[in-house]
């Protein structure tokens, strides 16, 4: 294809320069001119880590060909300071610790650079809009509408530059408001996660995955992809020297797909080649033949008598039931004066880190295999991958990159094998940066879970007896699913003292998308239902929430579920702190929101209606004449 | 009823600190280095939660140094001592101690040579913000003459050590067991609007008072608390990742949809210090605590807004609409109906 010549200002530089016409400006800044600060989260103009100026105009580099910013003047994260400073929005992103992952944070802080160019004296609710494109996964916003306000402050000059230091330190550094050290690398865009490191004579991944949930894989002929101009290997289940199989506490995933595939995206092939379109284009030419099998997409059809088998050292597809058992729960129910019954689910929640999956690996001066990736925990991985890959644990290094992002979603190794095959088969530096999309399809979810929940309690309030009872979906592989039950199931009960009960947690394969480690492991999925209970026990005994919970909570001396006897306990600390600070009017939930005197303080913020905020509204405001019924 | 409706509700919850029903361990190396700076290196996993500046202000205040002058690296399994992952909410227990254990050791090398040099008893040295000076004398020097001072007299001050807490398995039969030595405890309070036309939740703020043992770094911590709230009100109103028969529906943010600034309550934090006995620092963690109690906060307010109850996440505007429609009679009911079962089971004798 002929290449098509640029000329572009950027970051007040001329540049001339010949690149390929499918190139994106995202690709052109990142690629060709090596301005990783520009990151892509999504590809798809959804999450604003790739905003740059186009002549003076906030845009999602994603979705602007390269051609069409010819003769443009571009202004990038790295163009805002000069080399070894920040601009006040930067500082201020760095005072009030704004960024934590940092891989929002350089679209995030060129979204508030343009908020405050285009009305320096924005106020919040426009600040928020303004902002209204960029997502961040970390940080709950909060301090970077801190950040925003007094950048805004400092540079109209009602703040002092002060403002922009760092906060005093008394006696000691515990305690102290200490600014992260990582903030000044992430705010400027320097920090160099996977996907923006460049090694010499680098080759480009990609992954064929599976078209369908369940299927035997008759055949793969990969003959072809291989034979193409520009493809340095290809690789699949059969290139595997070890003991094939990763997991957290089983280990029960392949590599790469083996004889058979269990989860729509599964990896069954992958190519490395020169560069990323003829890897894309590699993929394509290798065949695979599959059988489809029935599959199991419910996990209460995963336990029925003949359910199709997901792996076949789980005949009955459970992966790990957990019993806790104390006390006499059916002496407890009938002591209870009331009995409360429900089922409560919770849904598959992705983690949406903002940085997807990326790699390298590559082969040292040592002959130790080295893969450097955003993970969670590289002790594990090296553990695994030397088994995997038959070498001695010391000729495999694991280094871990800037993470993007984890919440659990980073701790299994379902890539870092297949890069690893394709350096050792190659003995070249291979990279793999996933798409949005593939992190979708491939990567573990929060467990989607039901409870069967019963609770016996006596008129005082006092709990008298519970029956937990969760089954959740596993998805296609083990992950971390064995532990995410057990932790449900310790904390299934939530901090109250219950002397009789009887808590199940099972887990289950079925064919969707592996469930895996997700922040809480089980924990917010079994304290909703119990939460939902305590406060629905709390209107049927006619009883303010707090109290009841006071009448149950753990203390010191409280034998815990799993009858371990707590030597410190603070809930009593806690729900006083939160009961005063929410200025919470007593009484029981019987839906008192209407009566209720402690609505709408000065700590809560205004309801919003979209488009209402900035001068000129872009969306009609919703119209109050519309009625859903 | 009115078009929109407010409420409140609140939800408590606990959670454990470091790896689950196991012993959990973590290592770390520490060096005083030249010009009175520290050299930390332990296998640690900075995923955005700020801990290389939890363990470097650690690392400081045991070394007597700034948090600034602390060098400190990533994990790689090649160079670093052992300290696992980062999950559990571990890493300030786990590698926390032992980088403050690991500096203390330093420091005693450091002190004991300081002390022969001055003449002083080696428990009247202290050091902090980059002085070290010995009690009661006029005794003082910068930490750079004195990592000088100390490799002058053929020492280089490096220490390590290793932290470990101390969990049990689980009965497989009856699951009793110590699974964790460290628990922590926290509430949240959400406010919340309902637009009964549209079923539009909106969460207008949170109270979240959350104990964190000792807070290292209250900004951080505040941090942690915010994000966590923001994502467990993904899951409570919108997030839903759905297959069809396996094959993804939500494949990317079109329609996997996530907070954004314009759903943000004003969060409130609170942080508790319930000083852990068990560990030198005495600090916990909140990383993943914080998103425990926001999504059965949000649905008891979204109940006591509206009468509807939602037991099936997320709460979405057809849910709550869906619910409107078929109002179920709420618990006070069934309470009385308990009440009246129980009083004629007495009268019979039962
Ligand atoms: S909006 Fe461009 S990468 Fe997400
Ligand atoms: S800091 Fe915003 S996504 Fe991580």
């Amino acid at each position: 294809m002929p290449k098509i010549d640029l000329t572009m200002d950027v970051n007040g530089r001329k540049v001339v320069k010949q690149t390929d016409p499918h190139k994106r400006l995202l690709d052109f800044l990142r690629e060709d001119l090596n301005l990783t600060g520009t990151k892509e989260g999504c590809g798809a103009g959804e999450c604003g880590t790739c905003s740059v100026f186009v002549d003076g105009k906030l845009v999602k580099s994603c979705l602007m060909p390269a051609a069409k910013a010819d003769g443009a003047k571009i202004e990038t994260i790295e163009g805002l300071a000069r080399p070894g400073s920040l601009t006040p929005v930067q500082q201020a992103f760095h005072k009030t610790g704004a960024s934590q992952c940092g891989y929002c944070i350089p679209g995030m802080v060129m979204a508030a650079t343009s908020a405050l160019r285009e009305n320096p004296d924005a106020g919040i609710e426009e600040i928020k809009e303004r902002l209204g494109g960029n997502i961040c996964r970390c940080t709950g916003y909060t301090k970077i509408f801190e950040a925003v306000e007094i950048a805004r402050d400092v540079i109209a000059g009602r703040l002092p530059e002060t403002a922009l230091d760092e906060d005093a330190t008394g006696e000691s550094f515990i305690g102290a408001n200490v600014r992260r050290l990582d903030a000044p690398s992430k705010v400027s865009g320097r920090l160099k996660y996977a996907a923006d490191i460049k090694m010499v004579d680098m080759l480009q991944m990609q992954v064929l995955r599976a078209p369908m949930p369940h299927a035997r894989i008759v055949s793969i002929d990969t003959s072809e992809a291989e034979a193409m101009d520009g493809v340095a290997c290809v690789i699949t289940a059969d290139d595997v020297p070890g003991t094939d199989g990763f997991g957290v506490f089983v280990h029960d995933q392949p590599v790469m797909a083996r004889g058979k595939v269990r989860h729509f995206g599964e990896a069954v092939a992958a190519v490395a080649a020169e560069d990323l379109v003829t890897a894309r284009r590699a993929l394509a030419k290798i065949k695979v033949e599959y059988e489809e099998l029935p599959g199991v997409y419910a996990p209460e059809d995963a336990l029925k008598p003949g359910a199709p088998v997901i792996h076949d050292y789980a005949q009955d597809n459970v992966i790990k039931h957990i019993p806790i058992r104390k006390g006499d729960p059916e002496k407890g129910f009938a002591e209870a004066d009331l009995i409360l019954e429900d089922v409560f689910t919770t849904q598959q929640v992705e983690h949406a880190y903002l940085e997807p999956e990326a790699g390298i690996a590559y082969v040292d001066h040592d002959d130790v295999v080295t893969v450097l990736s955003p993970s969670q925990n590289i002790t594990h991985h090296r553990h695994m991958l030397a088994e995997i890959l038959a070498l001695p644990i010391n000729k495999v290094r694991f280094i871990m990159s800037a993470v993007g992002g984890g919440f659990g979603g980073k701790e299994d190794m379902i890539y870092q094998g297949m890069l690893a095959l394709a350096a050792m088969k190659t003995h070249r530096p291979v990279q793999l940066n996933f798409t949005r999309e593939e992190s979708i399809v491939a990567s573990a979810k929060r467990h989607p879970s039901k409870v069967h929940y019963k609770m016996g309690l006596k008129w005082s309030g006092e709990i008298t007896a519970i029956e937990f009872d969760m089954l959740s979906d596993g998805g296609a592989y083990g992950m971390s699913s064995e532990g995410v039950m057990r932790k449900a199931a310790i904390l299934s009960c939530g901090p109250y003292e219950v002397k009789n009960l009887k808590v199940d947690t099972k887990v289950v394969y079925t064919n969707n998308t592996p469930s895996g480690a997700f922040r809480t492991f089980g924990g917010m999925q079994a304290q909703f239902a119990t939460e939902s209970m305590m406060d629905m026990a709390a209107e049927a005994l006619d009883m303010d929430p707090f109290e009841l919970r006071r009448i149950n909570m753990m203390r010191i001396g409280s034998r815990t579920h799993t009858q371990q006897e707590l030597t410190t306990a603070s809930l009593d600390r806690v729900l006083d702190a939160a009961e005063a600070a929410s200025r919470w009017e007593a009484g029981a939930p019987k839906v008192r929101g209407p009566r209720r005197g402690d609505l709408g303080g000065p700590d809560t913020r205004q309801p919003c209606t979209l488009g209402a905020r900035i001068g000129e509204p872009t969306v009609t405001p919703t119209n109050d004449e519309r009625v859903a019924s | 009823m009115n078009r929109k409706m407010r409420g409140r509700g609140m939800a408590s919850s606990w959670y454990g600190i470091a790896r689950t029903a196991t012993i959990d361990r973590a290592g770390a190396w520490a060096e005083l280095d030249d010009g009175g700076t520290a050299k930390i290196v332990t296998g640690v996993t900075e995923i955005g939660e700020g801990i290389l500046t939890v363990l470097a202000q650690v690392a400081a205040e045991e070394l007597g140094v700034r948090p600034e002058d602390v060098t400190i690296g990533d994990n790689d399994t090649s160079r670093s001592p052992e300290a696992a992952h980062a999950g559990a909410t571990r890493q300030t227990y786990m590698i926390g101690n032992s980088v403050a254990l690991a500096s203390r050791d330093a420091r005693a090398k450091l002190f004991a040579e300081i002390a022969d040099h001055w003449d002083v008893p080696v428990d009247s040295l202290r050091a902090f913000n980059g002085e070290l000076w010995a009690q009661d004398t006029n005794l003082r020097m910068s930490m750079d003459e004195a990592v000088k001072t100390c490799k002058g007299r053929g020492v280089v001050p490096v220490g390590s050590a290793s932290f470990t807490a101390h969990g049990t398995g689980l009965d497989p039969v009856d699951g009793s067991g110590s699974p964790w030595q460290a628990y922590v405890f926290g509430t949240q309070i959400a406010e919340v609007e309902v637009d009964t036309w549209t079923g539009e939740v909106q969460v207008l703020g949170v109270w979240a008072a959350h104990d964190v043992g000792r807070a290292i770094n209250p900004r951080g911590v505040e941090g942690q608390i915010e994000g966590g709230v923001v994502q467990g009100l993904g899951q409570a109103l919108m997030e839903d990742y759905q297959t069809e028969n396996g094959y993804t529906t939500t494949h990317g943010f079109a329609k996997y949809i996530l907070p954004t600034s314009l759903d943000i309550p004003q969060i409130n934090c609170t942080i508790v210090e319930d000083p852990d006995p068990l560990s030198p620092l005495q600090a916990k963690g909140i990383g993943e605590p914080a998103l425990v109690p926001t999504a059965p906060a949000i649905m008891n307010a979204i109940y006591d807004a509206i009468g509807v109850r939602i037991k099936s996440l997320p709460a979405t505007p057809e849910k709550i609409l869906d619910a409107l429609r078929n109002h179920v009679p709420g618990r006070e009911q069934i309470a009385q109906s308990a009440r009246q079962d129980r009083a004629e089971a007495h009268r019979r004798g039962l």
